[in-house]
């Protein structure tokens, strides 16, 4: 089954994923960080049969795996996979997961607050995602009773996801927009209404490939359906905005910078994972502009060549092998390209 | 310029905010600042924004002092410092505290979004009776916890003058 990033139906040349998270948690249970040992035991015990309960199509797909059953390295990956949350990979006691096959949907027991839903798509979905979260917090709610304020809305650990509860962003390829300096300044404009622009791996992170995260902060006083529009306003300005500066730049230049990219990564016998990635952001750029081909998906490269991700594939080793390995990857895999 | 809350004392807080495309403008004094929740503009964390008006607002300390949540025992002290509420509970508990805060971040302290109707029940938060704060009462009283069953004498007392009214 395809996940987000080796589907190549979905994929654009600006919005690499969308991903739409809802923060929910139980009555009656303190919130994670002041949850007792049984009390963890509790509440995974009580999702786990929400889910089992619920018994339609849709929940049969969906399984469940305790966190502490999952060894170190694969959870790693599963954080550069964007499966979970860097904060969710950091301690598995007392958490547990509810996967879909494709892993589209996550649902996080025990993160910052007791369920995250999240559900991450392939390209520019945003109301699909959505709908998707929805309907599985409609599922959950029939079974478990939500915390919610008719005030405040839905109750989370941190006053900052209060309300809808609602996370959604895009992940955002915007090589061109960088390397005019933009970046900042981007990043004021969207704060002023309610946004913020994050790198790869969201809070904290930094920038790597050009790749950027544009989410809603704001989750009280407006609804579901405005953060989304606004995001997709947002999106569709910036999608623009690549796009255009993409073609004012100097072709010849633009050509060579994609052929070296490509001869590296077809040639190079060692390779970190940074030099990788940067250099497979140009060839995505290169074919957002047409100089390249699109048989080949940079976005599922860029995902499979990182550390953790490498070491799932070939198994477990030393940095300096994993660069040696990861350069025979691409050579493997960029060949007839 | 006088404040525009107190009309008073001079503004020398001016705070700009936007929140879906409306630009508001407010010139407030430090007093009104603090009350509104606009103290150490400076601090950007969560923590720190709560904790500045905790340690801003002298009748805040008074009861982050004394008051607990009864569900988890956190104390405002707790949740200002580490930016985390402890449960469900906490934001009644905690309520006018928060509110200001929550202004500042969301520009708004009222949920516009999805309201669950499977459980019609859990969507209006059904109003205490001085019976359910009797029944606790004797519980924190019967667990030794006097600071806790203090707070909800009192609670009891204040209900019972209203129902009188």
């Amino acid at each position: 089954m395809s996940s987000w990033y080796n589907n190549r139906e979905t994929q654009s040349d600006v919005v690499l994923s969308t991903r739409v998270r809802l923060a929910r948690n139980l009555e009656g249970i303190p919130f994670p960080s002041r949850m007792t040992d049984t009390q963890k035991q509790e509440l995974k015990e009580k999702v786990k049969q929400a889910i089992a309960d619920s018994n339609t199509p849709f929940s049969k797909t969906l399984k469940y795996i305790d966190m502490q059953t999952i060894p170190q390295n694969e959870i790693n990956a599963m954080v550069e996979r964007h499966v979970i949350s860097p904060e969710f990979a950091k301690n598995t006691d007392g958490r547990a997961i509810i996967l879909s096959g494709d892993e589209s949907i996550s649902i996080m027991i025990g993160e910052e607050d007791h369920i995250r839903i999240q559900v991450i798509l392939g390209g520019f979905q945003l109301e699909e995602a959505y709908d998707i979260a929805e309907r599985i917090d409609t599922l959950l709610y029939s079974k478990l009773h939500f915390a919610f304020d008719s005030e405040l809305g839905f109750l989370t650990e941190c006053p900052t996801n209060l309300g809808t509860g609602l996370r959604a962003s895009l992940m955002l390829h915007l090589p061109v927009i960088e390397s005019r300096g933009e970046i900042a300044a981007l990043g004021d404009t969207v704060s002023k209404i309610g946004f913020t622009v994050r790198g790869m791996y969201g809070e904290g992170s930094k920038a790597v490939a050009s790749i950027y995260q544009v989410s809603n902060q704001i989750t009280l006083g407006i609804s579901e359906k405005n953060a989304i529009d606004n995001l997709k306003i947002i999106a569709t300005q910036l999608i623009e905005k690549e796009r255009s500066a993409a073609k004012e730049l100097d072709s010849l230049k633009l050509e060579d910078m994609t052929y070296r990219a490509l001869g590296t990564l077809k040639y190079s016998r060692i390779i970190t994972s940074e030099e990788a990635m940067k250099l497979l952001s140009r060839i995505k750029l290169g074919q957002s502009v047409g100089i390249l081909k699109e048989n080949i998906n940079p976005v599922e490269l860029l995902i499979n060549c990182q550390p953790y991700m490498l070491m799932r594939k070939y198994g477990e080793m030393e940095p300096y092998e994993r660069d040696i390995s990861r350069a025979e990857y691409l050579r493997e895999a960029l060949k007839d390209y | 310029m006088l404040c525009e809350k107190c009309g008073k004392n001079n503004a020398t807080t001016h705070i700009r905010s936007v929140v879906n495309g409306v630009v508001k403008e407010l010139n407030l004094c430090s007093h009104c600042a603090a009350l509104e929740g606009y103290t150490g503009i400076s601090h950007n964390s969560l923590a720190g924004m709560l904790a500045s008006m905790l340690g801003d607002v002298t009748e805040h300390r008074t009861i982050a002092e004394k008051v607990k949540c009864p569900v988890c025992g956190a104390d405002f002290h707790t949740i200002a410092e580490s930016g985390k509420v402890g449960c469900a509970e906490c934001y009644k508990t905690f309520r006018k505290e928060l509110l200001p805060y929550l202004k500042r971040v969301h520009g708004s302290t009222h949920h516009a979004g999805k309201v669950p109707n499977s459980a019609p029940l859990a969507v209006v938060p059904q109003k205490e009776t001085v019976e359910d704060l009797r029944f606790e009462l004797n519980r924190l009283v019967s667990e030794e916890k006097y600071e806790q069953a203090a707070v909800i004498r009192d609670k009891i007392k204040k209900m019972e003058a209203e129902n009188n009214e």
